[in-house]
């Protein structure tokens, strides 16, 4: 049989999750000998434009370049796999998304209003492009992108994940640090699939895999956290860190602002 | 006068996105640029208000391979913000963690991102049809660095197990154990990656004066400080440091280029190697002797020579604070107590590819009004455009491919990170 063709690839973002496929130091020579890798950026200066079998693509659109780069890469690929949340929902850099405009960003980073970058507001590559799959994390997990190259190569489709860390914290037997500790954990509305690392840290979630598809409850978790006595900008600030672009969180912190507001400020 | 142009489309074997451009005149060079394409991403902006918490969760994220660093860095400037003094254990924690950044980052870069380019191929995974071993022996080493990432700060990228304040969770004496055993392994790889670089013919078409700059590590060669040292005998604190950096907007770039008093300069481990040679100590201190008189400030590319060095050092002192912790006895010690106030801090590093500067100014409840960056990456780009100028007159009789492969180098020599220095800094007022 021919190998599958591949290629990975980044858009903006840290770089982190071509790092964790470079992270995999035991498996990585091994993994790679399935496959013809026809580019990997970060690690190749081999880069050969052709029709790919599967397309990873980390990173967010953020400029026009990044887009028509996006589109050529669809355009040559059967399969095209979102790797991390960047490339999901824009991550971190789409924290102020529909609060900040990018005059005001350009004007508080560079001093200047002016586009001259061709910027354009951070957002995740289904937001422009049909995307087969979709894996989440700041950085991706390991063992999730091993199963899902190794589900590929048997041409099953990777199992996706969609209960929250709190599943995996229990299965864990970890204390609940917002009821023991009375920490702002994002656990209840955070995809699983890291195994609880930072419960298991005694460390409140920073919601670093996005906010579980169609099944977030942020409304509970706001009424939660605010019971626990934090206010509305540590809320909106800890909601929006790696959700920025979810509408739910986008209507929740919108509507905390005004109640904020009438409130007579925070 | 016919004017051409020479274009590095896309620079691979680094992180992050940019080109370079040459445009030449006849015999002369018209005009130099890196262009750095990777799309701006306004960390500074958007953690306005965030409490002081997370924010070294969140400003660690302005990079992957350097994740420690920045964590660190945030780390040290909420701290000077805040008076906070962290224990003994904490400290040598820390110096373990960038410690093993260090050796994961180097080696990556030596073996994997700079290595094929002076054993002829396009990359580490084509290398393996004749250096099979080698390839297997750097990623052990470099997987050893990860080990102090997983076990110190939680994971390999974007940890957080290190606070304001302290750790969350101390790591275990069966953990530390397992990285000291790890590091012993390694070490042969380290020294052979000394070996390696030191015998290669490495190019002198980028020899020109460099001004250099690295933190004063104290009494031991090390990665924190709160002094930078400077070639020309200069001795400044890091709260100075836009006074050193300098940085302007540049339209061909969305990372802003720095220079010092008018000039470009450079930091990474070339200048740590140099400034703090004295600091030297053990192995890495016999490989600096034996190699010193290749070790030229006036070659930039020397810089991956300087890293292999690192290497060597960064593995022995993870085995020595691990010596160290474990004698001390491990403590659960908690976070020490923060009381947040207003106020400004300065945290510095030494990240793998350079100094690398967090400023905060907080509200008297703890929030950020203020922040800015200053990645190694952005400090450099102005002194790696000088070397393209300086080495393409010299290169000039060359076919077009030399000169562009030429470029490359250099560029890599520097191990850039371009996430990082389009995390974009506020402009100087």
């Amino acid at each position: 049989m021919e190998k599958p063709k591949i290629g990975i690839f980044s858009l903006t973002g840290c770089g982190g999750d071509q790092l964790m496929i470079l992270n995999l130091e035991d498996e990585l020579l091994k993994l790679l000998s399935y496959f013809e890798v026809k580019s990997f950026q970060e690690a190749s200066s081999y880069d050969e434009k052709t029709e790919l079998d599967i397309a990873f693509v980390e990173g967010s659109v953020s400029t026009k370049t990044g887009l028509k780069r996006l589109e050529e890469i669809r355009g040559r690929c059967k399969l095209l796999i979102a790797l991390g949340d960047c490339a999901i929902g824009g991550c971190v850099q789409a924290m102020r998304s529909q609060q900040m405009s990018l005059a005001e960003k350009m004007r508080k980073v560079y001093g200047v209003e002016e586009n001259y970058y061709d910027v354009l507001e951070p957002k995740g590559l289904a937001a422009y492009v049909k995307v087969d799959l979709e894996i989440p994390g700041c950085p991706i997990e390991k063992n999730e992108i091993l199963h899902a190259i190794t589900s590929l190569l048997h041409g099953d489709s990777p199992e996706t994940i969609d209960y929250p860390v709190c599943v995996e914290c229990k299965l864990n037997e970890y204390p609940c640090v917002i009821i023991e500790k009375s920490m702002p954990c994002l656990g209840p509305i955070t995809t699983a699939g890291c195994n609880a690392r930072c419960p298991g840290l005694g460390l409140d979630c920073i919601g670093c895999r996005g906010p579980i598809k169609d099944e977030t409850n942020a409304t509970e978790e706001l009424n939660l956290l605010l019971e626990k006595g934090f206010d509305f900008q540590y809320i909106a600030n800890r909601l929006r860190f790696f959700g920025g672009n979810f509408d739910e969180i986008i209507k929740l912190t919108s509507e905390l602002k005004k109640k904020a507001e009438k409130e007579g400020g925070i | 006068m016919i004017s051409r142009k020479i274009e590095v489309e896309h620079l691979t074997r680094v992180e992050g996105h940019g080109r370079i451009e040459v445009t030449i005149e006849g015999n002369t060079v018209k005009d130099v640029k890196m262009n750095i394409f990777e799309g701006p991403r306004f960390f500074e902006a958007f953690i306005e208000t965030v409490y002081y918490d997370k924010v070294p969760d969140i400003m660690r994220r302005i990079c992957a391979i350097c994740t420690a660093s920045h964590s660190l860095a945030s780390i040290r400037a909420i701290e000077k913000a805040f008076d906070v003094k962290v224990t003994r254990q904490t400290e040598i924690l820390r110096d373990l963690l960038i410690h093993g950044e260090m050796v994961e980052s180097h080696a990556l870069h030596v073996f994997a991102l700079a290595l094929p380019d002076f054993l002829g191929y396009p990359d580490v995974i084509r290398m393996t049809e004749k250096h099979l071993n080698e390839v297997k022996a750097a990623l052990q080493l470099k997987k050893a660095g990860n080990m102090v990432h997983n076990v110190v700060s939680g994971r390999e990228v974007h940890g957080m197990n290190e606070r304001v304040g302290g750790f969350s969770k101390v790591p275990t004496e069966g953990e530390l154990l397992n990285i000291k055993e790890a590091m012993e392994k390694v070490k042969p790889t380290a020294e052979l990656a000394v070996k390696l670089f030191a015998s290669f013919e490495t190019p002198d078409f980028a020899e020109s004066e460099n001004t250099l700059m690295a933190l004063d590590p104290g009494e031991k060669f090390g990665f924190l400080g709160d002094q930078v040292l400077i070639s020309t005998g200069e001795r400044v604190p890091i709260e100075r440091y836009r006074e050193l950096t300098n940085e302007k907007t540049i339209k061909h770039s969305h990372a802003k280029f720095s220079s010092y008093k008018g000039s470009p300069f450079m930091v990474g481990a070339l200048p740590r190697i140099l400034l703090n040679k004295d600091k030297l100590s053990g192995t890495a201190r016999e490989l600096f002797n034996q190699h010193k008189d290749l070790l030229t400030y006036r070659n930039s590319l020397m810089n991956n020579l300087a890293q292999a060095i690192e290497l060597v050092h960064s593995v022995d002192r993870c085995i020595e604070d691990i010596d160290a912790l474990l004698s001390m006895g491990l403590r659960d010690e908690g976070l020490v107590e923060i009381n947040p106030k207003a106020g400004q801090g300065v945290g510095a590093v030494e990240a793998p590819r350079g100094i690398l500067y967090h400023d905060y100014t907080f509200d008297e409840k703890g929030c950020i009004v203020k922040a800015n960056v200053i990645t190694p990456t952005a400090q450099n780009a102005a002194n790696i455009e000088k070397d393209f100028r300086v080495a393409v007159p010299r290169l000039l009789n060359q076919p077009e491919e030399k000169i562009r492969r030429a470029l490359e180098i250099i560029a890599r020599a520097y191990d850039p990170c371009i996430s990082c220095s389009v995390h974009l800094a506020i402009i100087n007022p």
